[in-house]
C-alpha cells in the first residue's frame, strides 16, 4: 500500500478500548512507514502503552482494525502477533531472570528444531546443528552490543541499562520486520541511552521499522520521524517533530494534560 | 547382611526410586515450567488406582471389594494404561484450568482438585471401593518368576531402578534441548515468552500432560508394589513433600531434585520413625506434615535456589579468541 512513495507496513483504525467507564483508547488511528522510527508521544494516561498492547496482541480491542503488512491482525494473541514478525520490548524490564544473557537470546527464535517434545527427545544428533547456528547468531549479536563479556551472566543480575539492552538483542534474535519499544531509555543512564540510540538508528538505517513511546522529547526529537501524538485515547496529531511542536493542539495536550 | 535388614533396605530403594520418577515428573512442570501444581498426587493417585483395576480382574458380586473397569490385563500394560489415564486426565484438568487463569489462581485450582478427587474416591464407594480403598493387588509377574519374597523385593528394585533410568533420560532430553530453554523462559516471565511467539498455552499444556503420564507411571509401579491403595495413601499434603524434595534440592535441576528426593521423603521422613513415641500414638506423624512444611518455609527463605541450583548451559567458545568489548555499566 503506497500513497504518494510512502509505504506503510502498520495500519492501526479506530481502534477503541475500555477498562470498565475509562475510555483508554477512544478512536486512535496512525500509520508507521517502512524502514522509519515512529514516535508515539502524548501526555501521561494519553494511551500510548495501551494502544501498543494491543498493536501486540496483549490487549484486544473493542473495535478498530490493525494491518501489519496488508494482513489483519486485529484480535489476534500476541504469539501470533508476535510470528507475524511484531516483537515488542515492555516498559518494565522483562529479562528471562535465571537464565543466562546468551540463553535469553536463543529462547528468541522462531521453530526451533529442538523446541518441540519429539524433537527434543530426539536429542543434540537432531537440533545440535540448528543450535550451533544460532549461538553463533547470537555472539555476533552481543559482539555487536558489545556485551559478549556477559554471555553467560544470570540476564537478573545485569544492571537496568543492561536488561534494555538485552531485550533489544532478543528482539532481533527474532527476526522482526517491526519492534515496538515502550519506553527503552527507561532507567537507562545517559550514556548507555545515548548509545542505544545510536544502535537503534542504525536498524532503521538497515531497514527495520520501529514504533517507539518515549517522554524525553529531545529524545523523540533526535531518533522519531515522524511522530504521532495522542491525548485521551486519540491521536492529535501527526508529522515531523518540527511540524507538530508547533501545532496549538499538541501544546495544550501537553500543557493541560 | 540379615534378611530383615535387606528387606529394610530394599524397600527403601524402591521407595527412593519412586518418589524420584514423581518428584522428576513434578519438577518438569514446578521447576521447569512454573506451574504450581498443587494436585500433583492425584494424578499419582489416579494411576495407581488405574494399574490396580486393571490387574485385579473383573468385580464379581462376593467379592471383598467394589470397583469399576476391573479387568486383569497382564504386565506391563496395566502401567502403560495408568500413564495414558493421567496424561488424559493431566489434558481434560490443563485445558480448564492452564488457559486463562493466572498462575496464583491455578495454584488454588489445583489444591480445591486435590480435595475434591480425595472426596469423590471416598464417597464414590462402586468406583474404586470408597474409603477402604483396593487391596490384593496382583505383583507382577510374580506367578511366573516365581521368586522368595526376598529375591523378588531385589528383583523389583532393579525393575525401578531401570524405569527411573528411562525417566530420567527422558526428562533429561527435554531439560537440556531447546525446548527444557522456553520452558524455562516461560516461567520466569510469560508475557515476555509470548511476545517473542510462543504459544504459552500450548507449552504449558504440553508439560502439564507430560508430568502426568509421569506421575502416573511411578503410581502404578508404587501401588503394584505395595498392593494396596486408599484414599488415606494420597492426601493432598503428599504433593507438599514432593514440592519440599525439589526445593530443597534445587528447583530444575534434576539431580538437585534426586538428592531432595533422598533427603526429604526417603531419608526426613523414614528417620523419624525411629523416634520414641511421645504424647500420643501418631504425634510422630502428624508432626513430619508440620516439619515438611517448615522445611518449604525455612529454604524459600534462606537458599530460595535450593542445595543445588539451577545451571544455565554454557556453549562451546568461538574457535578464535575475539578480543572482548568492556560491557556498558
Amino acid at each position: 500500500m503506497s500513497a504518494e512513495g510512502i509505504s506503510f507496513v502498520l495500519e492501526v483504525n479506530d481502534v477503541r478500548r475500555d477498562f470498565g467507564g475509562v475510555k483508554a483508547v477512544d478512536g486512535a488511528s496512525f500509520s508507521a512507514q517502512r524502514g522509519k522510527i515512529t514516535g508515539l508521544i502524548g501526555p501521561n494516561g494519553a494511551g500510548k502503552s495501551t494502544l501498543m498492547s494491543i498493536i501486540a496482541g496483549a490487549i484486544k480491542p473493542v473495535s478498530g482494525r490493525i494491518t501489519f503488512e496488508g494482513r489483519d491482525l486485529t484480535g489476534l494473541p500476541s504469539h501470533r502477533v508476535a510470528r507475524a514478525g511484531i516483537i515488542r520490548t515492555f516498559q518494565m524490564s522483562a529479562e528471562f531472570a535465571k537464565l543466562s544473557v546468551i540463553e535469553n537470546l536463543l529462547v528468541a527464535p522462531r521453530a526451533q528444531k529442538g523446541e518441540s517434545l519429539l524433537g527434543a527427545e530426539l536429542g543434540r544428533m537432531y537440533w545440535g546443528r540448528d543450535e550451533q547456528a544460532l549461538v553463533d547468531r547470537a555472539r555476533d549479536v552481543l559482539d555487536r552490543f558489545a556485551m559478549t563479556a556477559k554471555e553467560n551472566e544470570l540476564a537478573g543480575n545485569l544492571s537496568g541499562g543492561q536488561k534494555r539492552l538485552l531485550e533489544i538483542m532478543r528482539a532481533l534474535m527474532a527476526e522482526p520486520k517491526m519492534l515496538l519499544l515502550d519506553e527503552p531509555f527507561a532507567g537507562v543512564n545517559p550514556s548507555l541511552a545515548r548509545q542505544i540510540e545510536q544502535y537503534l538508528l542504525d536498524l532503521r538505517d538497515e531497514g527495520l521499522s520501529m514504533i517507539m513511546v518515549e517522554h524525553e522529547l529531545a529524545v523523540v526529537e533526535r531518533v522519531c520521524d515522524p511522530v504521532v501524538v495522542m491525548a485521551q485515547g486519540k491521536v492529535i496529531s501527526e508529522g515531523s517533530m518540527h511540524d507538530v511542536g508547533a501545532r496549538e493542539e499538541v501544546l495544550n495536550a501537553y500543557l493541560v494534560g | 547382611m540379615s534378611d530383615s535388614m535387606q528387606f529394610y533396605i530394599s524397600t527403601l530403594l524402591i521407595y527412593l526410586f519412586i518418589d524420584i520418577m514423581g518428584v522428576l515428573g513434578l519438577n518438569l512442570q514446578f521447576g521447569v515450567a512454573g506451574i504450581i501444581n498443587f494436585a500433583y498426587i492425584v494424578f499419582v493417585a489416579v494411576g495407581a488406582y488405574t494399574c490396580a483395576v486393571l490387574s485385579l480382574g473383573p468385580d464379581y458380586a462376593g467379592n471383598f471389594q467394589h470397583y469399576a473397569f476391573g479387568a486383569s490385563w497382564p504386565f506391563p500394560l496395566p502401567i502403560l494404561a495408568a500413564g495414558v489415564v493421567s496424561g488424559l486426565l493431566s489434558l481434560i484438568v490443563g485445558v480448564i484450568s492452564l488457559r486463562r487463569l493466572r498462575s496464583d489462581y491455578q495454584a488454588m485450582v489445583m489444591l480445591v482438585l486435590s480435595l475434591i478427587a480425595t472426596l469423590v474416591a471416598t464417597n464414590a464407594t462402586g468406583l474404586v471401593n470408597g474409603p477402604a480403598g483396593l487391596a490384593t493387588v496382583p505383583q507382577p509377574l510374580a506367578d511366573v518368576l516365581n521368586l522368595a519374597p526376598l529375591e523378588y523385593q531385589w528383583v523389583y528394585a532393579g525393575w525401578c531402578a531401570f524405569l527411573t533410568a528411562v525417566i530420567f533420560l527422558f526428562v533429561r532430553g527435554i531439560t537440556n534441548s531447546p525446548l527444557g530453554r522456553t520452558l524455562r523462559a516461560m516461567r520466569d516471565n510469560d508475557r515476555a515468552a509470548s511476545a517473542l511467539g510462543k504459544s504459552v498455552t500450548n507449552l504449558r499444556l504440553m508439560i502439564f500432560v507430560v508430568g502426568g503420564v509421569i506421575a502416573g507411571i511411578s503410581g502404578a509401579v508404587f501401588v503394584e508394589f505395595i498392593q494396596a491403595w486408599s484414599p488415606g495413601s494420597w492426601l493432598y499434603p503428599e504433593t507438599f513433600v514432593f514440592l519440599a524434595a525439589i526445593i530443597v534440592g534445587g528447583a530444575a535441576n534434576n539431580w538437585g531434585v534426586m538428592v531432595g528426593t533422598l533427603l526429604v521423603p526417603v531419608g526426613f521422613l523414614e528417620a523419624t520413625r525411629f523416634l520414641p513415641q511421645v504424647f500420643y500414638d501418631g504425634f510422630i506423624e502428624a508432626m513430619q506434615w508440620v516439619c515438611v512444611g517448615l522445611l518449604i518455609l525455612l529454604f524459600l527463605w534462606f537458599r530460595p535456589q535450593g542445595l543445588f541450583p539451577e545451571r544455565p548451559s554454557r556453549f562451546q567458545p568461538r574457535p578464535q579468541a575475539q578480543p572482548a568489548a568492556r560491557p556498558p555499566e
